[in-house]
């Protein structure tokens, strides 16, 4: 387990840009993963819950701003935010976790069977990014096909849109397990469809079509299984939102 | 050095901690031991306080990120002494505290939700519940205890919590009058956690027996007091972790230490080099011990991921774990293997070469110990003689327990410099038994003390890390705890048998068995543990539930370099009956039979002979017994538990085609699916419990027993068998168990014994004592004979009405007259195990496209004898049920290429969590088992044992495809779907058995 050499809370954006110019040092949102991060090495961590990132707000066009210090909680509750986006909140950790993960966080982490990745990428989500060289607005599928997370970096907010109807569908061992895969369908106000997938590539992604992916295998789905429940699910939540 | 400002339970504090560390251990250090260790990741709950209103697991939150925060715990939910929360209360009311670890969580879930929503559904409060695992329970209590709560805080005031008591439906139980009208409630408009009784007109009425009483530690577990085994403080504590082996087959060649004994804050490590050589089983059983004795504290070989190499005791965890990565152990690595079939064949690895071990039936073969039985001399004639003969092979997983609370043992030397090991563990007595020799002290100077136990299922019936505590204090002086991390649960712990079982039947074309012939293979890992004990149970509970006159086990427990296998709830059984009552289904349907109507030309009646029993015993197989002297089914509700199973869970929709394929969800198919189980009440001739009563000024009694609560309402069953005899209520017995030093022997919490045996012992103490009582009394009331007396509402009565209070009686025998301390001692041995019988009905939905099952309601009809709490009863059950279906659907425990388990933590593991579980109901059919205390049978784990083949037999009803392997997760029933279809061809080979052949 890794140890925590240092702590500390900044009061603004400035200040955790200027602390994590230090190396070895790790912004932490909810810090829920620290404890299963891999290695025994020591890190120092930069806690953003003062540092203004918090918050919901509407937009114009109807987009959505989630700070990245919003809990999965909060979000869940928020009647800001589409259904769909509150309920793959909810069940994107149990109560005593989701209260403490934050939205940062989970788009960090970038896990593969992410339901919540995957439903904020049908409401093309971006990512707003902070370092000490400016700001960067980059879509939330370009971040996950490169996981490579660079150091001194923040991810201070997660902009969406709303508006259309979206429908997500899954298969676990159980109705509230962690998906093996995942599939979220929404049809934009302007009548296009976007379908993604969580549990079927390194990340969640968007995908026309289930062809090119490449699903991990493990000891839940094996990769044949879990492309051919990416063909079903694609296929249910599609129709679900025509 | 960090200095943290919270607002602590209405109090504002400053409190200093390292920036590391998590604010479970800070919370802890100050006293507040409600809140408690489950993983290191979050995800069970035990850890739960609210946050500025919030429930949070705080093992993965930073005490620093705390800082300026607001911190409940439940220590702050004490509204007065003896007195609850009304959430407090009904969680006590409804039983939904078993063990109560995480009680403290519990409570303020609850609350906190409550505060934000006065009248939850359902599924808010299971939402609520999701980050509290409870291993225990089957969460239809937790939800019921929610909503009264929910009630009384609104101001109202729900009706008390009492059982249903539900008409018989069949002539053996519903012939005579029980007074139950038709208008009762139907069951189903009834919650879940209420329990369901079908009375019995055979038994008599008691007062405090067959009542639904609250658990007599109750207020102690939701008030958060510190009660477990780590709640307790000790000045000089040092703090202990275990250097594992990386290897799954390794000769150690060498250890240097010498870098880890120099870090600062080191006191000692142990090791192969410096403890003594002392072969043992670590199961927790009865001396002597079964074989093989294979294990040593510290070997110079290591034979799984996870075994142990060495143990360090330092001033902190950290400082331990550093000095156990520089332990600088030199191996040389072995050839391993896995599979239990692939050891037993020429030129695998030999796993156990030592030639100390004791025991071991072939080394060379790794065949560890080998277990036959048989009814008949010749089987193949009678398969011969059979109409038709049908075949099935069935491969079960490698589970694990789970206990939400993980080992832990803190020990010290009192100041007699005695050895004290306070532990978590179902076998106090066996533990210090069996530890003496291990750290080289007699019996004499060893006492173990249990505590309360967050939960057990068989991984505590063992003497698992005790050693090495016992090493670590001798060779330092200090106190020492010891606890186990998740993933040491899972890699250095136990889990149960996985075994492959193939039925051979040979049945008669109208229905009636012929020949049950049974071949198992049977994984207990590195080490033979539990091996020989619960395959004899395997085959055991696969061959008696049906009267069959030729019947033969035959079972290889083998050797691998996979986990050790041990004692896990059922012992055997669900994989026998697994295999049992799955082969069964696909006969009745190769038949054209009904599957109920085939069981029933087959199953035990009462007076039937349980002719496999003597042949598959503990101590080895009995086979010159005379058929009158085979053990008899005295009590039997077999009958009626079906009926009320199938009434229950609606099997008249078993066929409708309306029903099974619903029109607007195209992809799913509906199935019912059912299953029988029989076990036992405890092991004949081998377990005893002892008791212990003596009565108190004011005619209340102190009750000790070395029997051993896990959560499970023993203590509390007990007692209610003390108080029925005694005439007082529950209240008026206070009971202590289990100190060694203190109470009397007691085999343990295994077998399901616990409410037969040691309820048997503490009615026999209380009969001692109630006749000396009733010898006062007649004294006192001038009456002739002491028999004339009657115990009663605290009273000795005489015949013509008139009393005398057992508070005087009390008072005149220690204070005032020929004063003496009425006091009884009693043990109970044995010397029959009736068994309890099971329904269980599965209502399951498969998705055919995905593979996906979902259970969507689950029925247990259970006849436990009487049942001495239908609270705690009925809990067990449903406890055992998400048990039970997570063995079916998500458990395995996975190992990867090298022996090193893939899931080792409760995440990617899955146990079922409170919004996931179905909808269950748990009917108790009452009847009067002669032998057991006021009529009581055993009902700890029959609950577990026929889920999976419900379930199984449920996927099957709908989709017309028999599964062969546990666990049927998604993929594993979408390929078994593929491969029944011809159109759709599956790209990989499947791992399923061939479905039952006919010959």
């Amino acid at each position: 387990m890794v140890q925590v050499s240092s702590y500390e809370r900044p009061k603004n954006l400035d200040e955790a840009l200027a602390a994590l110019e230090v190396a070895g040092t790790v912004p932490m949102g909810g810090g829920t993963r620290l404890a299963a991060l891999p290695g025994s090495g020591r890190v120092r961590v930069v806690d953003l819950q003062a540092a203004g990132l918090g918050g919901i707000q509407r937009r114009h066009e109807g987009k959505i701003l989630i700070g990245a210090t919003t809990t999965l909680d909060d979000l869940a509750n928020s009647h800001d935010v589409p259904a769909a986006v509150r309920e793959a909140a909810r069940r994107e950790r149990p109560s005593g976790l989701r209260t403490l993960s934050t939205v940062g966080g989970c788009v960090a982490t970038a896990e593969v069977e992410s339901e919540l990745l995957a439903t904020f990428l049908v409401f093309r989500a971006s990512v707003r990014i902070a370092s000490s060289s400016g700001a960067s607005v980059v879509p939330l599928g370009d971040l996950l096909a490169d996981p490579a997370r660079r150091a001194g970096e923040v991810i201070t907010h997660v902009e969406i849109e709303t508006g259309g109807y979206a429908t997500a569908a899954r298969v676990g061992r159980t109705p509230s397990d962690t998906p093996i895969v995942a599939a979220v369908a929404r049809r934009d106000p302007g009548g296009n469809v976007l379908v993604a997938f969580a549990g079927v590539a390194t990340a969640p992604v968007l995908a026309e079509s289930t062809e090119e992916l490449v699903p991990p295998d493990d000891f839940r789905g094996s990769s044949v299984y879990r492309k051919s429940l990416a063909e079903i699910l694609g296929q249910r939540v599609r129709e679900a939102v025509k | 050095m960090s200095t943290i400002h919270l607002r602590l339970n209405g109090v504002d504090r400053e409190i200093e901690c390292e920036p590391g560390d998590n604010l479970l251990r800070v919370l802890r250090r100050e006293g507040l031991t409600s809140v408690r260790f489950g993983s290191e990741t979050g995800e069970t709950g035990a850890a739960g306080v609210l946050l500025d209103g919030h429930l949070v697991s705080c093992d993965v939150l930073l005490a620093v990120k705390a800082d300026g925060h607001d911190i409940t715990t439940v220590e702050s939910i004490d509204v007065a002494r003896g007195e609850l929360h009304p959430v407090q209360e009904a969680l006590v009311e409804t039983g939904a505290i078993q063990s109560g670890y995480s009680a403290g969580a519990m409570v303020l879930a609850a609350i906190a939700l409550l505060e934000r929503e006065p009248n939850p559904s359902e599924a808010q409060i299971r939402d609520a519940f999701s980050g509290i695992l409870d291993r225990e329970s089957g969460y239809v209590k937790t939800v019921e205890a929610v909503k009264r709560a929910a009630a009384v805080l609104r101001g109202e005031k729900p009706d008390p919590f009492l059982p249903l008591v539900v008409r018989p439906l069949t002539s053996a139980a519903g012939a005579v009058d029980t007074g139950v009208e038709d208008h009762v409630p139907a069951p189903e408009t009834v919650p879940d956690a209420v329990p369901r009784i079908v009375p019995s007109p055979d038994v008599a009425a008691t007062a405090v027996v067959g009542k639904s009483e609250p658990k007599v530690e109750a207020l102690s577990l939701v008030k958060g007091k510190p009660v477990f085994t780590d709640d307790v403080e000790l000045r000089g504590l040092l703090h202990a972790k275990v250097l594992r082996s990386p290897h799954a087959h390794a000769r150690i060649l060498a250890i240097d230490d010498s870098e880890a004994r120099a870090l600062p804050g080191v006191h000692a490590v142990v090791h192969h080099g410096n403890t003594p050589r002392v072969k043992y089983a670590s199961g927790g059983q009865s001396a002597p011990n079964p074989y093989p004795w294979d294990q040593v504290s510290f070997d110079d070989r290591v034979r799984h991921v996870g075994d142990r190499v060495a143990a360090v005791a330092a001033d902190t965890d950290a400082v331990a774990e550093e000095a156990c990565r520089r332990i600088k152990v030199t191996y040389e690595v072995l050839p391993a293997v896995f599979d239990a079939a692939e050891s037993k064949k020429p030129g695998a690895p030999v796993i156990h070469d030592e030639e100390d071990s004791l025991g071991i039936v072939d080394t060379t073969t790794n065949v560890s110990s080998h277990v036959e039985g048989s009814t008949t001399d010749d089987m193949e004639a009678a398969l011969k003689a059979a109409d038709r003969v049908f075949e099935g092979t069935f491969r079960l997983q490698r589970v694990a327990h789970c206990a939400i609370e993980p080992h832990v043992v803190v020990g010290w030397l009192d100041p007699d410099e005695r050895l004290v090991i306070r532990t978590s563990t179902q076998v106090p007595f066996h533990v210090r038994r069996m530890i003496a020799p291990l750290v080289g002290l007699p019996v004499k100077q060893v006492r173990v003390v249990k505590p309360r136990i967050g939960g057990g299922f068989g991984a505590k019936q063992e003497m698992l890390i005790e050693d090495i505590v016992g090493h670590l204090v001798l060779a330092t002086r200090h106190p020492v705890r010891l606890e186990l991390t998740r993933d040491e649960e899972f890699e250095g712990s136990r889990i149960r048998h996985s075994q492959t079982l193939q039925f051979r039947s040979g049945v008669t074309t109208d229905g009636k068995l012929r020949a049950l012939d049974l071949s198992v293979t049977s994984d207990t890992g590195a080490y033979g543990v539990h091996g020989f004990t619960v395959s004899s149970v395997t085959g055991l509970r696969a061959l008696s539930s049906y009267n069959c006159p030729a019947k033969r086990f035959n079972c290889d427990v083998v050797y691998t370099n996979g986990l050790v296998a041990g004692a896990m709830r059922g012992y055997g059984a669900p994989q026998g009956v697994f295999a049992l009552e799955s082969h069964l289904e696909d006969v009745a349907r190769a038949l054209g039979l009904d599957p109920v109507e085939f069981r029933r030309k087959n199953w035990l009646h009462l007076g039937d002979r349980l002719d496999i029993a003597p042949r598959l015993g503990e101590r080895g197989a009995v086979n010159d017994i005379a058929p009158e002297d085979l053990p008899q089914v005295a009590s039997c509700g077999i009958e009626e538990c079906v009926a009320q199973g199938l009434r229950a869970i609606g099997w008249e929709r078993r066929d409708d085609p309306e029903w099974k394929r619903p029109h607007d969800r195209p992809e799913i198919r509906r199935g019912l699916g059912l299953a029988l189980c029989v076990m036992g009440s405890g092991i004949p001739g081998v377990d005893m419990g002892g008791a212990s009563i003596k009565i108190n000024d004011d005619g209340s009694f102190n009750l000790l027993i070395g029997a051993t609560d896990l959560g499970t309402g023993a203590d509390t069953v007990v007692a209610q068998v003390a108080a029925e005899v005694l005439g007082v209520p529950l209240e008026d017995v206070i009971v202590y168990e289990a100190d060694t030093d203190f109470t009397p022997f007691d085999v343990g919490a295994y077998a399901s014994g616990t409410t037969y045996i040691s309820g048997m012992a503490a009615k026999k103490a209380a009969t001692v004592v109630a006749k000396r009582i009733a010898e006062r009394a007649a004294a006192i009331l001038g009456l002739d004979s002491p028999e004339l007396v009657a115990l009663h509402d605290r009273q000795a009565w005489a015949p013509d009405g008139r009393s005398v209070s057992l508070g005087e009686i009390a008072m005149r025998s220690l204070h005032l007259e020929e004063q003496e301390q009425i006091m009884g001692v009693a043990s109970h041995l044995a010397t029959e195990s009736p068994s309890p019988f099971a329904a269980q009905l599965a209502e399951v939905e498969v998705d055919v496209e995905t593979g996906q099952v979902t259970v969507s309601k689950f029925v247990t009809a259970v006849d436990c004898g009487v049942a001495v709490n239908p609270l705690t009863a009925s809990g067990q059950v449903e406890g055992a049920v998400l048990m039970g279906l997570g063995y079916a659907l998500t458990e395995e425990v996975v190992l990867d290429a090298h022996g090193k388990v893939g899931n080792p933590r409760l995440g990617p593991y899955w146990i079922y969590r409170s919004d996931d579980a179905p909808s269950m109901e748990v009917f108790l059919v009452q009847t009067m088992e002669p032998s057991g205390p006021f009529g009581a049978k055993a009902i700890g784990e029959i609950g577990v044992v026929g889920v999976a083949p419900a379930v199984r037999n449920a996927i099957l009803g709908a989709t017309g495809v028999a599964l062969y392997e546990t666990p049927f997760t998604p993929e594993r029933v979408w390929r078994a779907l593929r491969q029944a279809d011809a159109a759709e061809p599956v790209a990989e080979t499947s791992h399923n058995a061939p479905a039952a052949t006919v010959s």
